[in-house]
């Protein structure tokens, strides 16, 4: 028996696409487990820079009439 | 639903009656005094409720009817501004003394009659109505503020006088204008007997219908049946009339009428089969109303000229040119 | 049939006065003090829900305590959960007498002062003692009321709303800043004062609801300042039933309530000639606090209507807002990129970027809609719904979006070593309720940090236990 601490994420799964991206970039890995479609365990010190790195990855999706 | 609401309030001022209730001879003697100041307490009560509600007090005189008192205008001082004081909450203040100033303004002019023509309650119902109508329809740019218009209006009567068969067209007329303009009509017979046309109008408009018979307890009936608004009655229980008497006046003679007959195209009633409809001109045939004629103290044979009648589906359905009631 | 039932707003019968929960809170002694006062028995009155007001009401007139049997039919089957809830209410107000087991009745005091709120009556002078008419100088009229309440209103508002934009705006009173720093919704930072994220959502509430917020952080302060605060709250009561545009003189306040004067005048309560003044005039923001209309009926728009309404929202996103108010300015601003201004006349749009500022301030998506709702124009009032859905919409899936992850802490449970061991401690788990993901196949699960002492405790009993 293995108790492994950290943050469970719960997402949609296009997301959880985009954090798989994100965790294969050299020396930024902070999935610990990859558990199901639409849940995944992350390093509980990681939690806001994933947070900021999604947020800015999903912004690249998002176009403006105004710009 | 917690919002304002209006209340146009119509009192019945028949000297005579009021004088009749008040004889130490009745179960609980009534007098006027003790009336209006439950009446007052009543109204306190409602203003109290809710800063934004507004009221107006009509009375219905022998003859005429007059606005004794209107949220609208009560602050421009006509006269009667009480002076302030410390212990009572000033809008009560004001509302106490413009109501019983008025009503004895307006006693007073009819003081001496010698006659005493029957009271105007259409009159008043009228003027209730317009009122409402005015509440509701703003004229654009006033100051008249929103809540005021979105308040869920109603009309209550205290009657004290007996029907006035001849108002039974106007009365219905009023009912029909408060249906459409969404207006709920409570009544209080404080005083005699039952009335039908009340009854009706109660009934028709979604109100409650109440015969007042412990006099002592007057306010404690005003204030559980008619305070909560209509918008409330879904949650707080108010008593309603379990029979109602649907009985209608007729249009040649103004009586009351248990059978009735009823034109076809126009559904106007007579107390007595007619060869020409006195409203519309339609003429019936011959036969028709030797058979009405011949079967009349018997229930009403089927299949006459048509049936229908300005009321709500009364008891049983009939066909002829004739509709029982009761 | 026309309809007495029908058109009702369940959501706003719920919604309490946010003054309620803080009386509910107070002690039965320092309420009966305070239900002494026929003018703060109706002010409350007025605050409480439509149910509660009616059983009030029922109550009032009867001498004798009545059968809890006989009052359940005061109301229809379906009302039955909100006749409970609203004695329960009236109970913790401490309005009903206290054998309320059998027998309900209303509090004696509190009968008795109602009574003589509804009557005029007593000697409790609980309504204010108006001043003697002055001979040299008139009272203010109720334009220049209305003017220098709105002044104090803005003044604070504006100073919160342009905080941290380099702008510097007039600063309200020490007193003010206090409150506001206290209340959380400005914070100090680096030596400024800077609006707070509930300081942003307190800019859409309503006038109304602003003005209560401040006043129950005033209240929460009463204590550690030494006052009373039956007399803080009857004052502020007695204020609530004052007539607007009477003047009313100061003899017969007490030396808390006299204390008071200087804060109210602060916040544009109450106007005094000057501070030494032995009279004062209650201003609309007083004399509304019991209702539920705009305190502030005429905004200082001179452009656009007199009432409370000037923005017009079009489907394609576009605002047209009819004011010249640089407050109204400042706070549209939160959520609308303007583009034009003009001298009676905002043009902006709502854009993605717009509300996203918004939201990270701390503001909901509600929250703007209300606003919106709110001071939306006389012309959109015909629109049903009145706001155009694809905007509302589109405002709602853009707070949507921000939340596309949600992040718990917590122990993944795995490796275990059979099937058994881990439905064993799963079950244990899931009696405790700290399971938030599990997987039978995987054989691991996922439980909340609360959770984890108690679990780690089990299992090592139980490994104890069994000698492995």
């Amino acid at each position: 028996m293995r108790a492994v601490r950290g943050v469970l994420i719960t997402c949609d799964s296009a997301v959880k696409q985009i954090l798989l991206t994100l965790d294969e970039r050299p020396g930024q890995s902070f999935i610990i487990e990859d558990l199901d479609e639409f849940h995944v365990l992350v390093r509980a010190d990681e939690e806001q820079r994933v947070r900021r790195e999604l947020e800015a990855e999903l912004e690249k999706n998002t176009y403006s009439m105004e710009a | 639903m917690d919002g304002s609401s209006h209340l146009s309030l119509i009192i019945d001022l028949s000297p005579s009656q009021w004088h009749l209730s008040a004889q130490s001879s009745n179960p609980h003697p009534l007098s006027f005094q003790t009336f209006l100041s439950h009446v007052l307490t009543f109204v306190n009560s409602h203003i109290a409720s809710k800063h934004e509600n507004t009221l107006a007090v009509f009375g219905a005189l022998p003859g005429k009817s007059s606005m004794l008192y209107s949220s609208l205008d009560a602050d421009s001082g006509n006269g009667n501004d009480p002076p302030a004081d410390a212990n009572s909450y000033r809008p009560f203040k004001v509302v106490n003394s413009v109501v019983t100033n008025n009503t004895q303004k307006e006693l007073d002019l009819i003081g001496g009659l010698t006659e005493e023509p029957p009271v105007a309650l259409v009159g008043a119902l009228t003027k209730a109505l317009c009122f409402i109508n005015r509440l509701a329809h703003p004229p654009s740019g006033s100051l008249v503020d929103e809540a005021a218009a979105s308040a869920d209006p109603r009309i209550l009567i205290l009657s004290v006088s007996p029907d006035l068969a001849a108002s039974y067209i106007p009365v219905m007329n009023s009912i029909f204008s408060a249906q459409k303009l969404k207006v709920t009509i409570d009544v209080c017979k404080v005083f005699g007997e039952e009335t039908v046309f009340l009854q009706q109008a109660a009934h028709l408009t979604g109100g409650s219908y109440i015969y007042l018979e412990r006099r002592d307890a007057f306010l404690q009936y005003l204030i559980m049946s008619f305070l909560p608004p209509p918008s409330l009655r879904h949650i707080i229980a108010v008593p309603r009339q379990d029979k109602v008497d649907f009985r209608a006046a007729c249009f040649c003679h103004k009586n009351i009428v248990d059978i009735g007959f009823v034109c076809s195209v126009c559904l106007s009633i007579f107390c007595s089969p007619v060869a020409v409809c006195s409203t519309c001109r339609t003429k019936f045939p011959m036969k028709t109303l030797q058979r009405l004629n011949a079967s009349r103290p018997a229930i009403p044979p089927a299949n006459g000229v048509s049936n229908g009648s300005p009321r709500p589906p009364s008891a049983r359905p009939s066909t002829g040119m004739s509709a029982s009631l009761r | 049939m026309p309809t007495a039932d029908g058109t009702t707003d369940d959501q706003q019968e719920h919604r309490l006065h946010a003054l309620l929960p803080f009386l509910q809170t107070q002690s039965q002694t320092s309420l009966t003090r305070l239900y002494q006062r026929p003018s703060s028995c109706l002010s409350i009155f007025r605050l409480l829900g439509a149910v509660e007001r009616q059983l009030v009401m029922n109550l009032l007139w009867l001498d004798l305590p009545i059968q809890t049997s006989t009052m359940s039919s005061w109301v229809t089957r379906e009302g039955k959960a909100l006749f409970d809830d609203a004695l329960a209410s009236l109970a913790r107000l401490h309005f009903l007498s206290n054998n309320s087991a059998i027998k309900l009745g209303l509090s004696t005091t509190f009968k008795t002062s109602m009574r003589h709120a509804i009557t005029g009556g007593g000697t409790s002078v609980s309504f204010g003692v108006p001043a003697e008419p002055d001979e040299n100088r008139s009272a203010p009229s109720i334009d220049a009321l209305d003017a220098y309440a709105l002044e104090r209103w803005e003044t604070v508002l504006h100073y919160m709303v342009s905080s941290g934009t380099g702008q510097t705006p007039i600063k309200p009173s020490q007193g003010v800043l206090f409150l506001l720093q206290r209340s959380g919704l400005m914070a100090m930072n680096q030596g400024q004062l800077q609006i707070t994220s509930s300081g942003f959502q307190f800019l859409l509430h309503t006038p109304h609801s602003q003005l209560w917020e401040l006043l129950l952080q005033y209240l929460q302060m009463v204590e550690e300042r030494q006052m009373d605060l039956v007399e803080v709250l009857s004052f502020l009561f007695m204020l609530s039933t004052m007539e607007l545009g009477r003047e009313y003189s100061i003899e017969s306040l007490s030396d808390t309530q006299r204390a008071m004067l200087e804060d109210l005048r602060d916040y544009g309560l109450m106007w005094q000639r000057r501070a030494s003044s032995r009279r004062f005039s209650p201003t609309r923001l007083a004399t509304t606090l019991t209702s539920s209309l705009p305190p502030l009926p005429t905004a200082t728009s001179t452009g656009g209507a007199k009432d409370q309404g000037f923005i017009v929202l079009e489907t394609n996103y576009r605002l047209y807002a009819y004011t010249d108010n640089p407050l109204q300015t400042a706070v549209l601003n939160l959520f609308v990129t303007v583009k034009w201004r003009f001298p009676n006349l905002v043009v902006g749009a709502i854009t993605r970027e717009s509300v996203r500022k918004a939201l990270l301030n701390g503001i909901t998506a509600d929250q703007i809609i209300s606003y919106l709702t709110t001071y939306a124009h006389p012309q959109m009032r015909k629109n049903r719904p009145l706001l155009p859905v694809t905007v509302q919409d589109q405002i709602r899936l853009w707070e949507l979006e921000r939340n596309r992850i949600k992040t718990q802490e917590g122990f993944l449970y795995t490796a275990f070593a059979s099937q058994a061991d881990y439905e064993y401690v799963l079950n244990y788990a899931r009696q405790l309720d700290v399971v938030l993901w599990e997987n039978a196949a995987k054989r691991c699960f996922f439980g909340s940090v609360e959770g984890h002492t108690n679990i780690r405790g089990f299992i090592e009993r139980r490994t104890g236990g069994s000698g492995g």
